[in-house]
């Protein structure tokens, strides 16, 4: 999105449909670049927030160029923005113009997972009717009424082998503990987070809506989720569309199971632990302290921190859509997290969203550290220790 | 009804004059304005009837302004809400009563709390002119904020060189009492008739003995940080905050005194030749009396330590603006050597602007100085040590006299601006060049590019904020404060040294941030008023207060119960309660709890209530 | 068209009042079924006077004072709250939801939580329904 050379002129009507899409609130903003700033992608590469800001302003916006899809919705220029511009509406709302009124392309990748989505409620495409296979031989129940709780693995877990480890695991923790649980059947769909933060509010909807209405019919009252991003569409999205659910994170639940002497710890595991906060539990639900806690109470473990932890955590670069995006190697925030975790002397790396672990798998295999460091979910890693 | 007439501005003089004429010609005795807010113009057109020989209080005004055309969106609602305004108002006012308004002796005393450049000013002003002001500082010397400070922007004048003559005139003027180490406890009366209790706190020094000889403080073997000094430098058990201290009477800080903590020491007594200390003295309550007040309370200074990414009190040579100002201070810590901490002088300093100010997680507001006296720090710092300096700022705000033609002159000097709010200093770096440095990170917003920037020291130009007990102070003079926590003026345009206390005025950074010459005119203005007062003599007071029918009270005393004045008594003879006129403010809280009626809340009377109410809902 | 209620709000002379300038002199915007009545302090309020508003067409009363440990007066707003809690078992033997009547507090400078009392009063009143006069 480079100035043009050209004089310009402000498009007043671009700027009332961007208004009307969601994105107001950059009214406020005053050119500070505070966001810039605090952007992970300029450790990278330029993306000057700011700018598209202020070019929002003007309707200035080029929706053919790639800017407006870079964004994963990490949150840490909303965190620090001193007018209090939500800028991650601002991009889901400029990504809104483009998927509702067909101004530009969706990049190729988003646009099928999208369109997955859409048509089978997960974003692989895969068969409805799949959806519990990775429990086949767990002897898990489906959820049913009557059942205390839902556990909600996500898609992702779900369908993708390659990191169906971290629900399994969490599976076997709650049989341990002896919670009264069920899985996610056919009837369930996506929780539509990503495809919000892509644009694709009308789709986002229509999961959120059916999946409620799913939930109100099975008579589920509590959800526990191993992603993040199911956790803070449930818990802050869900109840302006009717949700009426309690929604709770796997770290926060197995610290009460903890809590409550339903672990019963047996095996030690002498590891040097890096946990990565991830955006939606950290920067989105302020939850810092409960995947800390669990993670200590590990005999053996040791806790080490990154550099850039808690408020300031490093995405792994997987929100926003962008997990279905391809980005540029010498671009992944994942490598860059890895290298960290190196450097601080981590045996492990430590996470709590399938997203992060997808990234973070996928950042070892390329950069071929393989032999000096593992990506282990928190429930794995509790998993191991029961 | 007699006359209904629309004119564009009633309040103008032509305006006032077609109500006049009326009352004249008409022989009206009741008259209605609707229009703008009677806070904003009752006084106005009370005063038109005044003229027209009509008794003010038969005047009633319906705000169909600000709280009805300007609020609502939708025409017509609008006027069905103005219509029941004014029925409202013509319904009341059919119910209103002549009133006298008394006059009662105003006190030409003035009470003024704070002893900054604020509270000086405006004692020194009052007290000019002959009449007597009680100055009231709760640290041991007057100077304030200002003493602190190196040179002044724009036009680099030494602040304390400019400010101890006025201290000392303050200190020994014949019509000034100074109260350092003092703190207002309670305040009760009201305009022209303020008492005030002052708790005036033991020094451990007998002042009248003292002779400010500064031995005791040689000797004195305990150390503790100097508040003065922003924590950069060290004062005595027993001090003056600074050698120019007005009184120059040290305090003994009972703890950090050797002796008060441990029971032995008393070195100090020891080589006082003139038997001044005195460890037996106790805090004394003094009560004063006066007709008005100015609060001259100052600022607080924002710890920026909360904004993590700065690392403020994390990381070495993070300072703040008032920490430099020390530092730079020839009279300062380090003799006016601006230094790291290891002792060496910075190759490069990074100034950031609008720390804690312009930033809706800290405080909205702009503090306003923040942009000059950066300006200020750069040409010092180039001055002193020719080191690189880096102003990070959002927009610069220059726009005092001479503050432009001084940005000029600064940028002419060399100072390299970055355009951007810093996300982030820190001590990662990236690069040989960066390593051991502070590396400070922000997007330059011109360039449109993140820059990092390595230097040595760095200087948060801190927002200045309400004084921490700005709450607990409003309370006790009954003031009101802004949404920013600064207390509220009267009128934003129109009056912004009084507040909605009669008889009492705000003057300097209580009121909002501001520089030195703002301060100095508010404080003279404050001064103003108060002398337009004193020299009537007399202060109007309101005639709506409360009074008692004989006839009817039962003598039950719940209205002397209620009163926040005790303004009710019995009268011992008659056996009913009377009001003293000269206490009631006219609250009417006796009159909504008088068991039998039997009291009259003035021009807020019951039957004007109701006929009000009837007027607005029916 | 639907209901529009209208609700009496009493108002102190120091804060509330002031308040509600600011709301005005700022240019805020807010529900219009109000009708403003001026009093010296919150402690001025009569039962009498809520009820004569309520029988006088009022669907419902707001009584708006300093925040406590700001009244001009010293604690007049302390005896409106005393006198509200009176009030409101009065309303009851009456018939009358206690939610009809409210007390609440906005101080000179804050032009916008009159705005959102006086919203939130006007929806909650909306729902509520017309209050029932009997005749």
């Amino acid at each position: 999105m480079e100035t043009s050379a050209h004089p310009v002129t402000p498009l007043k009507e671009v700027a009332d449909i961007i208004n009307e899409a969601g994105g107001e609130i950059l009214k406020l903003c005053y050119q500070c670049g505070t966001c810039t700033a605090v952007c992970p992608w300029n450790r990278v590469r330029d993306f000057i927030v700011r700018r598209i800001m202020h070019r929002g302003q003007l309707g200035l916006i080029d929706f053919e160029g790639e800017d407006i899809w870079l964004c994963a919705t990490c949150n840490s220029c909303v965190k620090r923005c001193p007018r209090g511009v939500e800028i991650v509406d601002v991009m889901r709302a400029l990504r809104r113009v483009v998927t509702e009124m067909g101004i530009a392309r969706i990049p190729d990748s988003l646009r099928l997972t999208i369109k997955n989505i859409s048509a089978t409620g997960n974003p692989l495409g895969e068969a409805p009717d799949k959806r519990a296979d990775w429990a086949k031989d767990l002897d898990v129940k489906p959820y049913s009424e009557g059942t205390e709780i839902l556990y909600f693995p996500c898609c992702i877990p779900e369908y993708d082998t390659s990191v169906r480890r971290m629900a399994r695991a969490a599976v076997n923790i709650l049989k341990k503990a002896g919670v009264d649980f069920g899985i996610p059947g056919s009837r369930v769909n996506c929780c539509g987070e990503s495809v919000r933060k892509a644009g694709d509010e009308k789709v986002f909807e229509r999961l959120a809506r059916s999946n409620i209405s799913v939930f109100a019919e099975m008579g589920v009252k509590k959800v526990v989720t191993s992603s993040p991003h199911c956790y803070h569409t449930f818990k802050n999205e869900y109840p302006g569309l009717g949700g009426d659910f309690e929604a709770i994170h796997l770290s926060q639940y197995l610290l009460e199971l903890i809590r409550e002497n339903r672990l019963n710890f047996t095996r030690e595991i002498n590891k040097k632990v890096a946990y990565h906060d991830p955006c939606y539990l950290g920067r989105y639900n302020d939850i810092y302290e409960e995947p800390r806690q669990v993670l200590e109470s590990i005999p053996g473990l040791e806790l080490v921190e990154l550099p850039d932890c808690r408020e300031n955590s490093l995405c792994c670069g997987g929100g926003g859509g962008r997990i279905w995006m391809e980005t540029k190697s010498g671009e992944r925030f994942s490598d860059m997290r890895v290298e960290q975790a190196l450097a601080a002397g981590a045996d492990v790396l430590a996470v709590a969203c399938p997203y992060c672990m997808l990234n973070f798998d996928d950042s070892v295999t390329t950069m071929d550290k393989g032999n000096f460091i593992e990506i282990r979910s928190i429930s794995e890693l509790v998993s191991q220790a029961i | 009804m007699i006359v209904a007439r629309d004119y564009v501005f009633m309040c103008s003089e032509p305006g006032q004059e077609i109500i006049g004429k009326d009352i004249r010609d008409l022989g009206l005795n009741r008259v209605v304005v609707a229009a703008c807010s009677p806070i904003m113009h009752e006084s106005t057109f009370r005063s038109t009837c005044q003229k027209a020989g009509l008794n003010p209080y038969l005047i009633e005004i319906a705000n169909i302004r600000e709280q009805c055309s300007w609020v609502t969106e939708n025409k017509q609602m609008a006027t069905e809400k103005a219509k029941a305004l004014l029925n409202a108002a013509v319904k009341r006012v059919y119910y209103h009563q002549p009133l006298e308004t008394r006059k009662i002796p105003f006190n030409p005393n003035t009470l003024i709390v704070g002893g900054g450049i604020a509270g000086i000013r405006a004692a020194l002003e009052i007290a000019d002119s002959g009449h007597k002001v009680y100055l009231v500082e709760r640290s041991p010397s007057i100077g304030g904020h200002m003493m602190q400070l190196d040179k002044t922007f724009p036009t680099l004048d030494c602040s304390a060189c400019i400010l101890t003559p006025r201290m000392t005139e303050a200190g020994s003027h014949p019509h000034i009492e100074l109260m350092s180490y003092s703190e207002v406890e309670e305040v009760s009366g009201y305009i022209g008739n303020f008492k005030i209790r002052i708790r005036k706190k033991a020094r451990y020094v007998n002042g009248d003995r003292c002779n400010g000889c500064g031995l005791c403080q040689e000797k004195c073997p305990s150390k503790v940080d100097s508040d003065f000094e922003a924590g950069m430098g060290k004062r005595k058990a027993i001090y003056t905050p600074f050698p120019q201290a007005v009184p120059n009477i040290p305090v003994i800080d009972a703890d950090h005194c050797t002796y008060f903590l441990k029971g032995s020491c008393r070195l100090c007594e020891e080589v006082c030749e003139a038997n001044a200390i005195d460890f037996g003295q106790e805090d004394e309550i003094i009560e004063v009396e006066a007709g008005s007040i100015i609060l001259a309370t100052g600022y607080g200074v924002f710890d920026p330590a909360p904004i993590r990414q700065y690392g403020y009190k994390r990381l070495d040579n993070v300072i703040t603006s008032l920490e430099f100002e020390r530092l730079v201070n020839s009279a300062g810590p380090t003799g006016g050597n601006i230094v790291l901490k290891d002792g060496s002088a910075p190759r490069s300093v990074a100034v950031i602007h609008c720390v804690g100010s312009r930033d809706r997680n800290y405080h909205d507001y702009c503090s306003r100085v923040c942009c000059m006296y950066a300006l200020k720090y750069a040409h010092l710092i180039k001055e002193k040590t020719g080191a690189e300096v880096y102003q990070y700022y959002i927009d610069m705000r220059c726009f005092g006299k001479g503050c432009e033609e001084f940005y000029e002159r600064i940028a002419g000097e060399g100072v390299s601006f970055i355009r951007g709010k810093v996300s982030e200093v820190t001590d990662r770096s990236l690069n040989d060049e960066e390593k051991g440095r502070l590396v400070v990170v922000a997007e330059d917003t011109l360039l449109g590019s993140v820059i990092r920037v390595p230097v040595d020291m760095v200087i948060l130009c801190v927002a200045m904020e309400p004084q921490q007990d700005a709450e607990a102070v409003a309370r006790l003079f009954k003031i009101s404060r802004s949404a920013d926590g600064f207390f509220l003026e009267r009128h934003p345009k129109l009056d912004p040294v009084a507040t909605n206390s009669e008889g009492i005025f705000i003057a300097g950074c209580c009121q909002s941030p501001k520089d030195i010459p703002d301060t100095v005119a508010q404080s003279s203005a404050a001064a103003a008023r108060i002398l337009s007062l004193i020299s009537k003599g007399a202060v109007e007071i309101e005639a709506d207060i409360a009074s008692i029918d004989d006839k009817l009270c039962s003598g039950c005393g719940v209205c002397g119960s209620l009163c926040p004045y005790s303004a009710t008594s019995l009268d011992e003879e008659k056996k009913v309660y009377k009001v003293n006129e000269a206490l009631c403010k006219g609250c009417g809280t006796c009159v909504a709890a008088c068991p039998v009626s039997a009291i009259t809340g003035r021009h807020f009377t019951t039957e004007q209530i109701m006929a009000e109410i009837e007027g607005l809902l029916i | 068209m639907s209901f529009e209620p209208v609700i009496a709000v009493f108002m102190c002379n120091w804060c509330s009042y002031r308040g509600a300038d600011l709301a005005g002199t700022s240019r805020m915007k807010y529900a219009p079924n109000v009708r403003p009545i001026r009093v010296k302090c919150s402690g001025r309020v009569e039962p009498t006077f809520i009820v004569q508003a309520l029988q006088a067409g009022a669907d419902g009363v707001l009584v708006l004072g300093c925040h406590p440990g700001d009244c001009h007066y010293t604690d007049g707003n302390y005896k409106a709250m005393r006198r509200m809690a009176l009030l409101t078992r009065m309303l009851e033997q009456l018939g009358i939801e206690k939610e009809r009547v409210s007390l609440d507090w906005v101080s000179a400078s804050e032009g916008s939580r009159f705005v959102s009392i006086v919203n939130d009063m006007t929806a909650r009143i909306r729902k509520l329904g017309p209050l029932a006069k009997e005749s």
